[in-house]
């Protein structure tokens, strides 16, 4: 796997994370089964978030922070050939060729990054 | 929607071999059958979830969890260690039975959330840590959820 593709999925798990201490039912679960404090983990998210975003390489930077800016999710997975940010079917070409995240692939119709999922 | 029809044999280890909670975390990922780099990758999510706080509930029961977009389908998984493991629960003692939950960030079904809440009921009934720490093979384990109801 490209070594920023990793980065960008640690990222997306990050930011989903983030997500979830948002969403009541989960969030409420969070704090009354697992005792967690939800600010207090918002706080470290960003942290690590700043930092992450910090190592990836400038391009793939710029571009993740336009599109986590305007489109939400930037790290999307491939299933079965279908980008899974916009729902747009990827190039046969690419989605079919072995060794597919060991590149940096994204979406031809919404420029989200693309991550293979077997 | 029943708990058992998410784990499958393979996934349940009654005798885990780790000594702490970074190998427990790291055996219990290996049950779900992954690609090496999806491996480690779940596994610094799980770490990422522990560091907010413990998944430790006390009563001897663990529940890691999180979503991660290297699995494509909710993933259960069950490891024992009787001798416990510090898992830095929330009553402080150590952990002896582990669930370990994870799911896409996107699912069409949304099981994620009744799943971890099951278990989690599932864990407070009073008999369930006893139970379990008697139970001798992975098939005992899926009768014991049936009988539960969960």
């Amino acid at each position: 796997m490209h070594p920023q593709l990793e980065l960008l999925l640690e990222l997306q798990d990050l930011h989903t994370q983030r997500r979830a201490l948002h969403e009541e039912p989960l969030r409420d679960m969070e704090e009354a089964v697992f005792d967690l404090k939800p600010e207090d983990a918002l706080e470290l998210l960003d942290s690590k978030i700043t930092e992450l975003i910090g190592r990836l390489d400038p391009g793939i930077q710029r571009r993740y922070l336009s599109i986590i800016g305007t489109l939400g999710r930037a790290v999307v997975p491939v299933l079965n050939g279908i980008c899974y940010g916009c729902y747009v079917a990827t190039p046969t070409a690419w989605s079919s060729e072995a060794g597919r995240n060991d590149s940096i692939g994204v979406c031809a119709h919404c420029g989200r990054f693309l991550y293979y999922v077997d | 929607m029943q708990l058992r029809d998410f784990f499958t044999l393979e996934a349940i280890n009654l005798d885990l071999e780790a000594e702490t909670k970074d190998e427990a975390l790291r055996e219990l990922v290996g049950l779900l059958g992954l690609d090496e780099k999806s491996r480690g990758i779940l596994f610094k999510m799980l770490k990422r979830r522990e560091n907010l706080g413990s998944t430790g509930i006390g009563r001897r029961i663990a529940i890691p969890h999180c979503r991660s977009l290297v699995v494509n389908r909710l993933r259960v998984a069950f490891g024992r260690k009787l001798s416990g493991i510090d898992f830095d629960a929330i009553d402080k003692k150590p952990v002896q039975h582990i669930f370990l939950i994870v799911a896409p960030p996107l699912e069409v079904s949304n099981q994620y959330l009744p799943v971890l809440g099951r278990i989690a009921q599932f864990g407070k009934e009073p008999d369930v840590p006893e139970r379990l720490a008697q139970i001798e093979s992975p098939e005992e384990f899926i009768a014991l959820l049936e009988e539960k109801g969960v």
